[in-house]
């Protein structure tokens, strides 16, 4: 029912065009149903949408170069959210964080609203028609001087480049720089003068050793999400898998997925691969690198014997150009470099020598007008490059940012653009394969597509590039087939063909070399941060509260250093220390990682932004500030060659880290086997602990099948001879299957005759409900996660989540904790799903340490320990498996959360969800984004893991509509659907048809805290260890018993 | 003795009296059942239902395959109204709302108790008629709330008590998440 109360201030266009059938279900907490609401009708239907359900839009993700595939998902005019295009040759479906989180970019209130134009030394708003009055006069006195003309563009593949090219070269303009900070420019350089394309496909599963130098695949290097893919696929391949040996002097996402770890010191990587390629001995590698002659060995003895092997090496190091290009010399003829699949976005990006050589010109007065689409230079170049002071001699300059940052801030004039899911376009996924890209919904704001700005402009300027109005058709006029063509392409979001890029042969600017690398005992080393990237990501909540897959922290900017450099230093997690170089200081809290090389100091990029950059940006420290400008021969910046000097500082503050404990103290939350360990099959063996078990699993399905059901027989038994039954007690009897329990039904007189419905209900399955036929469950591969949480992010979007750490919503009366992530050091992030990082090995701080990530959800037990304690009967088992919560019951006795051995429930303790509360998690607009079909829960309630109940009821119904039942795998819950390493499966494991119902009978499976007898719906497969010749740390969980 | 007693029995039976009265107010303040607001333009159900013999569904046009029962858009109602019973004042209304492209804002009746979800469409193939639930709007010339709406009302018809009887999931998670 479309509902929405009318506020005043809310722009009638607006509010018709968006709000017109609102959403009656996304509302909030509050017992009195005599506020009086409206029901606001359209003014005209929109064609083809019925209110209340979904419209769906094929589009492309413009959050980086890759160009994936996206199905936005569209209520009531509004989109909601966005999941993977299952048919896109790039990702297959899956959606990384950024991707997810693009949305709270269309929907973020620190967005320009309007034109903007500096006056009296203010910027005001002003209409389209002035602004682009004053940017045609603007222009026509710049064409007098062309050459005094620069532009700087966001990168983007497609059609637009050349657009915005053609418009500066009717002008007598030089072509724009095309921007993408999150880029490795290098490794591009290095792969266009190797294999011809900036960007190959990597067949991991044809390989049998990876080797990565700094080469982070899995968290921003290139293409990801397809990485990521591959790679999953390939690990997940048992004894066929390719061993991952990662180089490198900190230990990202990816090096965490390695089987081994080589610290090598920043800048020697090149050596080991000279060591590789038979061009220096391993002493000579060893002596460079500090590692153990040894362990170097046993490397070159193992790429020796693996044929093919995958050598991947990133840049940012002092020679990073002839690191990736002697990697790549490696792979040569291997066959494991797909140059026929290039991921062909990430060709034509300029390296950021360019900005510094823009930032010379402009300092030395020969720049008139600058233009800036998207990038964030001033943010983007450290303090030392002096790019800042340089813009600011500019006399003209334009932004058209769509949000507020540093750049834009400086800017005399805004047109702000359209965000990419409000503007149509089309991206260059793969060879001969367009990715096209069409709004989802009107635009939020008064804002305007840059093509069709441009397009505009063009003809009032007397130079016009096209006869075509806008972009969408001239997007039209040059597609096969027209208009007719482009619709049938559009339901699929792909067509075949390709758009020349505007040819990358700019004249690469002189390299600068550092000008005083500094001193000091430590290397400085900058590293994008998985979430953030370069920064981009820092205004949108969801990407800021993502706990680093890595270090765990949220909101904040730590310096990560390895645990006996702490020692040393007199510092434990939370105390501050100052990392200094010559480039500036900084005082950061400590956060002890044993992933990195005791000499060196890691501080992630994307944080600390000046308040310009909007409300949630500022958070934490700009690592930038620390970074001595230089560059490598490629032109791109040098992130570890900076020297640093840590010294102690007086103060401390808390980690905003969701993590408890690194370790699992023996309770085997997060399982391993050894690969040799694993039957041939699945369907051979079976074993709860495989380390327990003789090699070839000993014990047949079958008869674990017996003594499971025994378990089960005994736990009936128990509670029927040893203890009484109590009202409200968990039942002690189980249905077969993935055990679920019964109950006795209140209701229950609806059962046909012979059966025992009567007491029973719908907890019997011959109930006519058939609920109790249905055993919703869960398997998440630990062999396939790579701890991405992608998940994390697709479950905040999905279940209206709010996020806690903004500054304006901490604990007001704590004034020690205040400030950003303020309510994560009190553990009241709400996260329903979260990503449990554990260390095993190691524990003396060694590089020999193993990492597993175990997505954590609620468990959905069987027997749930949270049932019984609830003294309101809030949170009950449902007959199909779900361990529900009731927020209309929950009184907030947060028994149930004391109870769960999992930690998994949450408790909103602010009212998040309540717009009146100053703790407030949906500024306007980003409540547009909200879920109707999920509650906004209110203050005082427990929340959890629902497993998308919304999901299940929606299949449910459409079923029920077209007269049949749910299909197998018809649908699955949020995290499944984006994760991209395809680790989370979701289905009725009582139905065998469902491939959920295979998977928990897999090898591998187990429950956490099985001993506890939760009988849970969640199974995980345990990880699948790889060991090699140089692998010391345990490679299977301390067994509990 | 007794008259001690009194003097502890008085105020303890005003306390319960007045705890069982603002009890009965809360409960009582939970529904709007009865309530039957002015609309910014009287529309008559019987009128259109009755006399002109239109189909809910004609204007409700999502009720069947929606969660969302579906508002008339204004071009709807002009449909007709540009031509038909001009002369009547609720029709200029309508069309002085309409010549401003300004949507009608109807005043809600019906609504489910927050943390609810009634998906429209499985009632109303289930057979379940529209009166159910909203009573005979066909017969009011000012719609009124009939039910309560109130869960052990829906509760009541879930479990097969209503008359005819339909049977339904009556699972807390069925309706409430």
């Amino acid at each position: 029912m479309s509902s929405e109360t009318s506020k005043p201030g809310v722009k009638r266009r607006e509010f018709l065009k968006v709000v017109g059938a609102g959403s009656a279900t996304a509302t909030m907490i509050g017992c009195s149903s005599e506020r009086v609401e409206k029901l606001i009708p359209y003014f005209v239907s929109p064609d083809q949408t019925v209110p209340g359900v979904s419209t769906y839009y094929a589009s492309t993700c413009r959050e980086c170069a890759s160009a994936c595939g996206i199905i936005a998902e569209t209520r009531d005019g509004r989109t909601i959210k966005l999941e993977g295009n299952p048919d896109h040759p790039v990702n297959r479906g899956a959606l990384c964080a950024k991707g997810q989180a693009a949305l709270q970019g269309l929907y973020n209130p620190d967005r320009y609203r309007t034109p903007m134009v500096r006056r009296g030394g203010k910027l005001e708003k002003t209409t389209w028609d002035d602004a682009l009055k004053i940017f045609g006069d603007k222009l026509a006195e710049a064409r007098r001087n062309p050459g005094g003309v620069a532009f700087i563009n966001r990168h983007q593949s497609g059609g637009f480049p050349q657009l915005l090219n053609s418009w500066l070269a009717g002008m007598g303009m030089a072509p724009a720089l095309s921007i993408d900070p999150d880029a490795d420019t290098t490794a591009i350089a290095a792969n266009l003068q190797t294999f011809g394309v900036a960007w190959p496909r990597y067949d991991f599963a044809s390989t049998r050793l990876i080797i990565s130098f700094g080469a982070d695949f899995l968290d921003g290097w290139g293409a990801s999400v397809p990485q990521q893919l591959d790679f999953a696929d390939a690990r997940a391949r048992g004894a066929n898998a390719p061993r991952f040996i990662y180089v490198g002097a900190r230990r990202s996402l990816t090096g965490l997925n390695a089987d081994d770890w080589i610290p090598a010191k920043p800048g020697s990587e090149l050596a080991i691969v000279q060591m590789l390629s038979g061009a220096s001995t391993p002493q000579q590698a060893a002596q460079a690198s500090g590692v153990d002659v040894a362990r170097l060995t046993a490397l070159q003895t193992e790429f020796a014997a693996a044929k093919p092997a995958l050598v991947l090496a990133a840049g940012g190091g002092p020679n990073g150009m002839e690191l990736c290009l002697a990697a790549n010399a490696l792979n040569g003829t291997s066959g494991a470099v797909s140059i026929a699949d290039a991921y062909r976005g990430f060709e034509g990006i300029d390296p950021v020598s360019h900005i510094r050589a823009l930032g010379q010109r402009m300092q030395g007065g020969g720049v008139s007008m600058l233009m800036v689409h998207n990038v964030d230079p001033v943010y983007l170049m450290p303090k030392s490059s002096g790019f800042r002071a340089a813009m600011a001699k500019v006399p003209f300059k334009v932004s058209f940012s769509s949000i507020m940052d540093e750049t834009s801030e400086m800017a005399d004039l805004i047109l702000p653009d359209n965000h990419s899911l409000e503007s149509w376009g089309e991206a260059q996924a793969v060879t001969n394969t367009l990715s096209l890209q069409q709004p989802t919904m009107d635009p939020v704001f008064d804002t305007r597509a840059i093509a069709d700005v441009l397009l505009a402009v063009s003809r009032t300027t007397g130079t016009p590039i096209a006869t075509m109005p806008d972009y969408r058709s001239l997007m039209i006029s040059r597609f096969p087939g027209g208009a007719a063509g482009l619709a049938a392409a559009l339901p699929k979001g792909i067509s075949s063909g390709s758009v020349q890029q505007p040819a990358g042969s700019k004249a690469l600017p002189q390299p600068v070399a550092a000008a005083n690398a500094g001193n000091g005992d430590f290397t400085l080393l900058v590293y994008p941060s998985p979430a953030l990237g370069m920064g981009e990501g820092a205004n949108k909540p969801w990407l800021q509260e993502l706990p680093d897959p890595v270090t765990k922290i949220a909101w904040q900017t730590v310096a990560e250093i390895h645990p006996a450099t702490a020692r040393k230093l007199g510092v434990e997690n939370g105390d501050h220390v100052i990392v200094e170089t010559a480039a500036g200081k900084l005082s950061l809290p400590v956060y002890t990682y044993q992933g990195i090389r005791e000499d060196v100091v890691a501080v992630a990029a994307g944080r600390g932004h000046a308040d310009s950059a909007g409300r949630y940006a500022k958070a934490g420290s700009n690592a930038f500030d620390l970074l001595t400008y230089a560059e490598d021969r490629s032109g791109s910046i040098m992130l570890g060659s900076t020297r640093a000097r840590v010294t102690k500082d007086g103060g401390h503050s808390r980690l905003v880290t969701t993590e408890g404990s690194a370790r699992q103290h023996g309770r085997g939350i997060a399982q391993a086997v050894v690969v040799g360990q694993l039957g041939g099959t699945h369907e051979a063996s079976g074993s709860e602990h495989a380390a327990e078990a003789a090699p070839q699993g000993s014990v047949s399905g079958e008869q674990k099948e017996r003594a499971l059901g025994e378990k089960a027989a005994a736990g009936e038994h128990g509670g029927e001879e040893g203890h009484p039954e109590f009202p409200g007690d968990a039942s002690h009897e189980f249905l077969p299957g993935l055990r679920s329990p019964t109950a006795k039904d209140a209701q229950g007189d609806l059962g046909g005759p012979g059966t025992k419905s009567k007491e029973k209900g719908m907890y019997d399955p011959e109930h006519w409900s058939g609920m109790a036929r249905r055993r919703w469950a869960m398997t998440i591969d630990l062999a396939r996660c790579t701890g991405c949480s992608a998940c994390v992010t697709a479950c905040y979007a999905e279940n209206n989540i709010p996020t806690v750490g903004a500054d304006w919503q901490g604990p007001k009366v704590l004034p020690d904790r205040t400030g950003f992530g303020a309510n994560i050091t009190r553990s009241r992030e709400m996260s329903w799903i979260r990503l449990e990082r554990y260390f095993e090995g190691g524990e003396d701080g060694g590089a020999d340490f193993e990492t597993r990530f175990v997505p954590m959800l609620c468990q959905h037990c069987g027997n749930a320990p949270c049932e019984p304690v609830c003294p309101v009967y809030a949170t009950y088992h449902a007959p199909d498996g779900l361990n529900v919560q009731v927020y209309n019951r929950c009184v907030g006795t947060r028994y149930c959360s004391n109870n769960c051995p999992y930690k998994v429930r949450y408790f909103n303790w602010f009212g998040y969800g309540e717009p009146a509360r100053a703790q407030y998690a949906f500024p306007e607009p980003l409540n547009w984004q909200l879920n109707p079909d999920v509650t906004v829960r209110g203050k005082g309630v427990m929340e959890k893991c629902t497993f998308c109940v919304q999901r299940i009821r929606e299949a449910e119904n459409r079923a029920a509509l077209e007269h049949r039942g749910v299909e197998p795998d018809e649908f699955t819950v949020a995290c499944a659907e984006a994760c991209p390493s395809r680790a989370i499966t979701f289905g009725d494991a009582a139905d065998e048809r469902w491939t959920v119902a295979k998977l928990v009978n897999d090898e591998r499976a187990y429950h956490v805290f099985e001993e506890l007898n939760t009988y849970t719906a969640v199974v995980y497969l345990k990880k699948v260890n790889h060991p090699g010749a140089m692998t010391t740390s345990p490679v299977a969980a301390p067994e509990v018993h | 003795m007794i008259k001690q007693r009194k003097w502890f029995a008085i105020p303890g039976f005003l306390t319960l009296a007045a705890a069982a009265a603002i009890l009965s107010a809360y409960a009582g303040a939970s529904s709007s059942q009865g309530n039957s607001p002015a609309q910014p333009v009287p529309f008559p159900h019987p009128m259109h239902v009755q006399t002109l013999k239109m189909n809910c569904v004609y204007c409700h046009f999502s009720a069947n395959k929606s969660p969302d029962p579906g508002l008339p858009a204004m071009s709807t109602c002009m449909g007709c109204h540009t031509v038909v019973g001009t002369s009547k004042p609720g029709v200029q209304k309508l069309a002085s709302f309409a010549s401003k492209n300004q949507p009608v804002p109807w005043v809600r009746i019906h609504k489910v108790p927050e943390y609810v979800h009634f998906p429209h469409m499985r009632h109303v193939n289930a057979g379940v008629s529209c009166q159910t639930c909203h009573g005979n709007v066909q017969n009011m010339a000012q719609v009124s709330q009939q039910n309560s709406l109130n869960m052990g009302w829906c509760v009541n018809c879930h479990v097969g008590r209503s008359n005819p009887p339909f049977k339904a999931r009556y699972d807390c998670a069925t309706c409430h998440y």
